[in-house]
């Protein structure tokens, strides 16, 4: 309680740090045994980094406390350090009772054990506790002689530490918790920060933009891609860190096109898959596709639709523009290469459908394993 | 007579646009910009729509929907929403929204959805089509009622049109199929999507398939 040497040592034990702590005032009982370990533990402990939430209380580790703890105690019986039973029971019973009974996870004791919707285990613990303190009580009233005959000196040391403990541990508890909080703080501020800049950088520049132009075509549009950011950006539209995704490369391309072309584009998307080399293509035709829609269909939007099913993948550019007869239409380099011989040599295949005044349809398929 | 309709939405500069776009073609009865409001006024008026905005403070479009439908349950909803997030979208269809549109949608678009949402059909954007076809796609069904809990060969089809970019019309004539039968589809789709137990619809948009 004084150097936070408990806490850390319960931390370190996956323990309550008021455990160790009333293990250490047990221990102060035989000749300050407890407070040459406490001072060991401190200069054992100074360079530990207290960062780390404690886990809760396991079993293992509270038998294997508690086993530890009976053995030390045997082995002080034995080397003839054991000041008096009467004594050793009652500090023991008294200091565990408390530490049972005041836990940090646990705000007010008292209305845990009187309310019944507490948790079983947290009631049962209070239950224990209390039945320490009492029996530690009844032990000390049933040896008050023995225990004066041990040594007043000793008894005013335990009722001394016990004194502190009870006053001052909570509020050193308290301390280190509000360096806790105010490191969250500081975490917070830098992501508000963070936010700003993204915002000043994206959203702020494109108001500025549509505040200057006066083509509202072209302001729409503005508005249109910075949406679509903004919106990645808020809802992480890339699930999955570290792999691409075909949804996330077709979407950054119809962004793209969209902009460039001044055609808003609606890309729907079901199922996902991994870009990787294979799957690329698929991108490349379909941004031609667009591409070819955005110049040529006069089209007031474009759809976009790509479906991952367990066999194959799809991809559908739609577009409802004057579309055309492929007989007569010219052979630029575009339908030709860029999108069937894509798709030829990626495995897959191309479909282009269109009719004069109906609109035109670009069908990728690609079978996957 | 003319379609009543009631719009809620906390935006008051959305709510005026929205107001003009509409009220050649409807009967603008009211509107609200608060869930509370809402509620009390369209059990008042009864109007035949109400178009109502899906992120507003206290509880959203849904509180707004779920506390009417329990009064008034023939009144119809339309959902309207910037959120493109598939969580939202399917929450607000399952408490009971006849149909999910962006506010990006075009004015005659609004209306022909207003006009449907009326007439008793459900109104399906590209982007809920997808969003749906995604939910019910893979997983295998629940054991309650594995009628509900799958769309059919026919049902995917019309869907899929209209996921990729196609109006009821365009599609019924794709499907060789009349409108009227396009309609049935997808309320049918609409009914599964409101009854059906399959967990996964909860949260399937936080894992999306990936195949």
């Amino acid at each position: 309680m004084v150097a936070g040497v408990a806490g850390g040592l319960a931390d370190s034990l996956g323990v309550g740090d008021s455990f160790v702590r009333a293990g250490f005032v047990t221990l102060s009982m035989v000749f300050g045994l407890g407070v040459l370990l406490y001072l060991g533990f401190w200069l054992a402990a100074l360079d530990r980094v207290a960062d780390v939430e404690p886990d809760p209380v396991s079993g293992h580790q509270a038998i294997g406390l508690g086993l530890g703890f009976t053995g030390l105690m045997i082995l002080l019986l034995t080397v003839g350090l054991w000041p008096s039973n009467g004594l050793v029971i009652t500090v023991w019973a008294i200091s565990f009772g408390t530490a049972f009974l005041t836990d940090r996870n646990i705000p007010n004791p008292l209305a845990s054990l009187l309310d019944p919707s507490m948790e079983g285990p947290g009631r049962m613990r209070m239950l224990l506790g209390v039945g320490l303190l009492i029996g530690g009580l009844a032990v000390f009233a049933a040896n008050v002689g023995d225990i004066f005959n041990a040594g007043p000196v000793i008894l005013a040391v335990a009722l001394t530490g016990v004194g502190i403990l009870v006053a001052f541990g909570p509020w050193v508890t308290r301390l280190t918790k509000d360096l806790g909080s105010e490191r969250r703080e500081r975490i917070r501020q830098e992501e508000r920060a963070e936010m700003a800049a993204h915002l000043h950088d994206s959203v702020l520049q494109t108001l500025a933009l549509i505040q200057r132009s006066d083509d509202p075509g072209r302001m729409s549009m503005l508005a249109r891609h910075q949406e679509g950011e903004l919106r990645d950006w808020l809802f992480g539209n890339t699930p999955l860190e570290g792999v691409d995704l075909m949804s996330t490369a077709l979407r950054q391309a119809a962004a793209r096109i969209e902009e460039a072309h001044q055609v808003p584009i609606d890309f729907v998307s079901v199922g996902d898959h991994v870009l990787d080399a294979r799957t690329l293509p698929i991108v490349g035709a379909a941004s031609e596709a667009m591409v070819n829609a955005a110049k040529h269909s006069e089209a007031e939007r474009i759809s976009l639709y790509f479906e991952a099913q367990e066999t194959q993948l799809e991809v559908f550019v739609t577009d409802q523009g004057k579309g055309f007869d492929e007989s007569s239409a010219p052979q630029g380099q575009g339908i030709p290469h860029s999108i069937r011989k894509r798709m030829e040599n990626a495995g897959g295949m191309a479909k282009i459908e269109s009719l004069p005044g109906e609109g035109t349809e670009v069908v990728l398929t690609l079978a996957i394993t | 007579m003319s379609v009543e309709v009631y719009l809620v939405d906390d935006h008051r500069l959305f709510l005026a646009g929205v107001t003009a776009e509409l009220s050649e073609e409807f009967d603008i009865v009211g509107s609200a910009q608060d869930v509370d409001t809402a509620i009390e006024e369209i059990r008042g008026l009864i109007p035949d729509v109400v178009l109502v905005d899906v992120h507003m403070p206290d509880g959203g479009g849904i509180a707004v929907v779920e506390g009417v439908l329990r009064t008034n349950p023939d009144v119809k909803f339309l959902a309207l929403s910037v959120s493109d997030q598939a969580e939202d979208v399917i929450a607000m269809i399952r408490a009971g929204a006849r149909g999910y549109v962006t506010k990006t949608i075009e004015p005659g678009e609004l209306v022909d959805a207003v006009r449907r949402v009326d007439a008793g059909d459900a109104v399906f954007s590209p982007r809920l089509a997808g969003f749906v076809l995604d939910a019910f796609a893979g997983a295998m069904p629940s054991d309650d009622d594995p009628e509900l809990d799958q769309l059919t060969t026919r049902e995917k089809d019309v869907l899929r049109l209209i996921a990729r970019g196609f109006a009821y019309k365009q599609v019924a004539r794709k499907l060789n199929i009349s409108i009227k039968t396009v309609e049935t589809h997808v309320s049918s789709v609409l009914r599964k999507l409101q009854l059906t137990n399959r967990h996964e619809l909860a949260r399937w948009a936080s894992k999306r398939r990936i195949v």
